[in-house]
């Protein structure tokens, strides 16, 4: 490999340019000649039987192509096959792109008409006319585990659709023997990183193929979805024998993800792909705000019950956690939030005892869905919270408790109890960097004067504003291994894949420029210009040279299980498979370079696309002519073309890629962490908060374009900051969603959202490609704790606590006046 | 029943027959083909759909396109004519100011507009007067970053112009 020149650079976007003039190539951007418009017809109620649905007023309506009631949906297609974010469902339930007889939740597809126009779709959903017998919604966990409740899933016989634990070392002696047992219990509301681009589909039907262009950050999911729900109709559209090998998935430029685009849009692209099969002509659909906000699925509420056994000291020796997560009215999340919190489950803390015991409630609300960090800023709030409690009550600082706690950097490579492998961490030095770069010292000097300046709490109601400072520590695991459900649904009939596979292909063009294809889609995290980077370093062209050929294409990408914006899988994944590509080509133009040189491979240099020994030398260009359309000037033997495709499979990824017997498994493969700090004012008569500073002091490994990195941390930050602050999905007692639109929902603007300040502290994996560790979803998961705890620091002197969020000024507010 | 509207858009006159209930963003987009302004939430909230009307910004989901008829509108695709980015758009190519980018020509249009009423913001005027778009990506600190930088460098234009 040529010397390191652009790795670690803050090398200028090959995206921005694009996006910036206008450019950018979403699905909505897509047009067809004779292409129709679908508009879906919802549920307006919670929990309804659908007794009839008429749809001849709709289909006369001119301009109407297809309507598709739930009865030819039902016709028309084949159930998902439980996917394996429902391990642990223990009845088969059938579960189709649309609602059949029952709707379980306001919003959730029932019809969808395509049109030649959009104009007249939406006018034709109208005219469609649903007989509903309502049922009782249960719009709470609490309304949903009464006796009595009405089940969403006759079949499951409640509304608990799933009970079990995990338990690693030996918990009761661990509360036997502790000093004090600190409870509590804490709570973590719906909410969604809602991005700005609706779920987008757009299908087209051939003689030869289904072809889907959507914004999926999984294609894998769509291109399964496809196979599994429109088998039986492609096998009689299609001509010969193709079936479902005939199914390509397109993934353009996509406007967000987070994760909200991986599960719920396989219902409308099925939906979609239907239309054209019908209609036989080009079919878009594209999902509006509000659609989205109820139906394109949400982060899991989550109630936990808490208890650490400490010591003295505040050594915390063991932990157990009830976990109830309410999962939305679907079984095809039933358990997602549940086992993510495997990933992070101990943090960055030595404990050996734990249990967590889970159990998921149907709820007549949104399904839940991936969301940054999925159950990890649960789990990291849990573990933060109690670290605050846990000080408070032995009556020692909250930062020295973590201290106590956490992993030593001697002890890494460290394995986790339930078999998490960090690779290198150096947990302590960030908490003492984040507190020289938040002023600590000055911000309690400064909290103490406030205090002694502020009225009595017997001269009357608090006024004024209280300054709080809230310090945490969390870890971000990245590169996802599918296997880690197994340990936990060890029944689980289908192997949900183990390990991780995905592809790059790296090819050297005719004319001396390079190209490379990767096997995943990107929703905005600048892969192209990352992967550039890899490849202009390890080939030795500047990567102004470099340039992504094309966006995802089912058929044409290298493509396998890891191959999904998901998962913090790129850094792992897609960087290996970049990276192994462009070695192995570097060795092939070498060889070929060799003989036309007639000097020794390994005497030869590579710089700025020319390769030589002295004088001697030949560029990429000449090489790339010779490849492609001279044998007689190549080796013997040589393998003409200059172009490579890797698959890439972490090569450390055992031990515990699959669970050993007492269910220790590696959720994920490297492990970021970060300290963060948050300094807030709190006004104690509206309740507002306000974020005066956000400082993170953040090791993500060997850093590949730092500016990139910057972006990833202030991007999840602001997610968690705004979590935290107020935004989040509110429901009726009716299960009437009441917060359809970005503002009603109460997403930060610029003027909540803080300048959030950022110090790398890169500690390098040993077990990586280049040292890299993830960035991508991290900063979302200690956010939401490092605000709860700023929070309650302020209003201490009040003797409020903070339990739940969001911290919303009316619930701040009440915080404060219902205090004891 | 259509209405014909007449109107320039990037300094090309067009002619459109249309719905009355056509939105300016579906008239651009649809009609003209000029997809770089996006749709986001089609009430005025995330202003992914900003653009200039007589040279004041405009959320174009907030108004009909025959409300447009007569009127200059400039797009994210007219920002810059001469082949070479605005620096507005070089900034934040420079600054990374976006991610995904579909928010981003809104961003542009309304950084763009906010600096030619005010030619030197403080970072609270800028956060103040980009609060009417919303990013999911970026945190914003590199859009703001971006706006100091597109002030600077539209000033040393203007600059060397004189």
């Amino acid at each position: 490999m040529a010397d390191i020149t652009h790795i670690g650079r803050r090398a200028r976007s090959k995206e921005a340019p694009r996006h910036v003039s206008g450019r950018g190539q979403y699905v909505d951007d897509l047009s067809r000649p004779r292409m129709l418009h679908a508009c879906i017809l919802r549920s307006p109620y919670a929990h309804a039987r659908i007794v009839a649905v008429r749809a001849d007023a709709a289909a006369k309506l001119p301009g109407v192509r297809a309507v598709l009631t739930p009865a030819d949906i039902k016709a028309l297609s084949q159930p998902f096959k439980p996917g394996r974010y429902a391990a642990g469902l223990r009845v088969p339930i059938a579960e189709y792109a649309s609602a059949i007889e029952k709707v379980r939740y306001v919003g959730e597809p029932i019809a969808i008409v395509a049109a030649d126009t959009r104009a007249i779709a939406e006018d034709a959903i109208e005219l469609i006319g649903v007989d509903y017998e309502p049922l009782p919604a249960a719009a709470s966990i609490q309304d949903a585990v009464a006796e009595g409740a009405t089940p969403l899933y006759e079949e499951l016989g409640s509304n608990v659709g799933w009970q079990g634990k995990v338990s690693y070392g030996d918990v009761d002696a661990a509360f036997a023997r502790a000093d004090r047992i600190v409870r509590e219990s804490l709570k973590i509301h719906r909410y969604s990183s809602t991005p700005l681009e609706p779920f987008a589909c757009l299908a087209e039907h051939s003689p030869e193929r289904l072809t889907i262009t959507c914004n999926s950050q999984s294609p894998d999911v769509i291109y399964e979805a496809l196979s599994e729900a429109l088998s039986e109709t492609l096998s009689e559209t299609l001509s010969g024998a193709l079936g479902t090998a005939a199914v390509r998935v397109l993934v353009p430029d996509v406007g967000g993800g987070f994760g909200q685009k991986i599960h719920l849009i396989r219902k409308y692209a099925v939906l979609t792909a239907l239309m054209a099969v019908k209609t036989r002509r080009p079919v878009k659909w594209i999902e509006d705000r509000s659609e989205h906000m109820m139906a394109g699925g949400h982060s899991c509420e989550q109630e936990f019950d808490v208890e650490a056994a400490v010591k003295a000291d505040g050594e915390v020796i063991g932990l157990k956690i009830r976990d109830t997560d309410d999962v939305g009215g679907s079984v095809s999340t039933l358990t997602i939030h549940f086992t993510n919190k495997l990933n992070n489950l101990f943090n960055t803390y030595t404990v050996q005892h734990l249990t967590l015991e889970g159990r998921s409630v149907l709820t007549n609300k949104c399904p839940v869905v991936p969301n940054r960090g999925i159950g990890k800023p649960g789990m990291c709030f849990v573990w933060e919270r109690m670290m605050d409690r846990i000080a408070q009550e032995l009556g020692l600082d909250a930062i020295a408790v973590r201290r106590r706690n956490l992993i030593p950097a001697s002890a890494f490579p460290y394995t986790t109890p339930n078999g998490n492998i960090y690779g290198s961490g150096e947990y302590e030095t960030l908490l003492d960097k984040v507190l020289v770069n938040v002023d600590y010292d000055e911000v309690r000097r400064r909290q103490a004067e406030e205090r002694r300046h502020a009225s009595p709490a017997a001269a009357g109601p608090p006024r004024g504003t209280y300054t709080g400072i809230g310090v945490v520590i969390g870890v971000e695991p990245g590169g996802r291994n599918a296997a880690r459900d197994m340990a936990i649904f060890p029944a689980s009939k289908q192997m949900p894949g183990a390990g991780g596979v995905e592809g790059a292909t790296v090819k050297i063009e005719k004319n001396g420029s390079v190209v490379f294809t990767l096997g995943s889609p990107s929703c905005g995290q600048s892969h192209e210009t990352t992967a550039a980077q890899i490849i202009a370093d390890v080939l030795g062209v500047s990567p102004d040279r470099v340039s992504l050929a094309t966006t995802y294409d089912s058929a044409l990408s290298p493509w396998g299980v890891s191959s999904s914006n998901s998962g913090n899988n790129f850094h792992l994944y897609d960087v290996g498979a970049v990276h192994g590509a462009a070695t192995r080509l570097r060795d092939k133009l070498l060889t070929l370079a060799a003989h036309v040189l007639k000097e020794d491979k390994d005497r030869l240099a590579i710089e700025s696309g020319v390769v030589s020994l002295g004088e001697n030398s030949i560029s990429f260009a000449e090489l790339g002519k010779i490849a492609y359309t001279n044998q007689a000037q190549m080796p013997p033997g040589f393998e003409g073309g200059l172009q490579v495709t890797y698959f890439h499979s972490h090569p450390h990824a055992d031990p515990l890629m699959l669970p050993d017997s007492q269910g220790r498994v590696r959720a994920q493969y490297t492990f970021s962490s970060a300290a963060h700090a948050a300094v807030v004012e709190v006004d104690v008569e509206t309740g507002r908060v306000r974020v005066v500073r956000y400082v993170i002091v953040s090791d993500n490994g060997t850093l590949i374009n730092p500016s990139v990195v910057d972006g990833q941390i202030y991007g999840s930050a602001a997610h968690g900051i705004s979590v935290a602050l107020g935004e989040g999905f509110v429901y009726g007692a009716d299960g009437q969603l009441l917060t359809l639109t970005l503002l009603d929902y109460g997403k930060s603007t610029t003027l909540e959202t803080p300048h959030i300040e950022i110090e790398h502290h890169p500690v390098p994996d040993p077990f990586t490609t280049l040292g890299q560790k993830a960035a991508g979803e991290g900063a979302a998961i200690p956010s939401p704790a490092a605000i709860a705890s700023a929070v309650e620091d302020a209003l201490s002197p009040l003797g409020v606590k903070v339990r739940d969020l969001p911290l919303s000024p009316e619930r701040v507010w009440r915080l404060i006046n219902a205090r004891v | 029943m259509k209405r014909p509207i007449t109107l320039t858009v990037n300094g090309e006159a067009c002619v459109g027959d249309i719905e009355p209930r056509t939105l300016l963003v579906h008239f651009l987009r649809e009609h003209l083909g000029l997809t770089g302004t996006h749709v986001g939430c089609v009430v005025g909230e995330c202003g992914a759909c900003s653009v200039l009307v007589d040279g004041q910004l405009v959320k174009s989901c907030l108004m009909l396109a025959v409300q447009a008829d007569g009127c200059a509108v400039t797009t994210i695709e007219g920002l810059s004519t001469s082949g070479t980015l605005h620096p507005v758009q070089e900034a934040f190519v420079n600054r990374f100011g976006l991610q995904c980018g579909f928010c981003t020509p809104g961003f542009v249009m309304a950084s763009h507009a906010l600096l030619m009423r005010n030619p030197n913001p403080t970072e609270e005027e800028i956060r103040r007067d980009l609060s009417s778009n919303l990013c999911m990506c970026t945190g914003y600190v590199q859009i703001v970053e971006a706006v100091k930088e597109a002030a600077v460098k539209l000033e040393q234009w203007r600059t060397s112009r004189t």
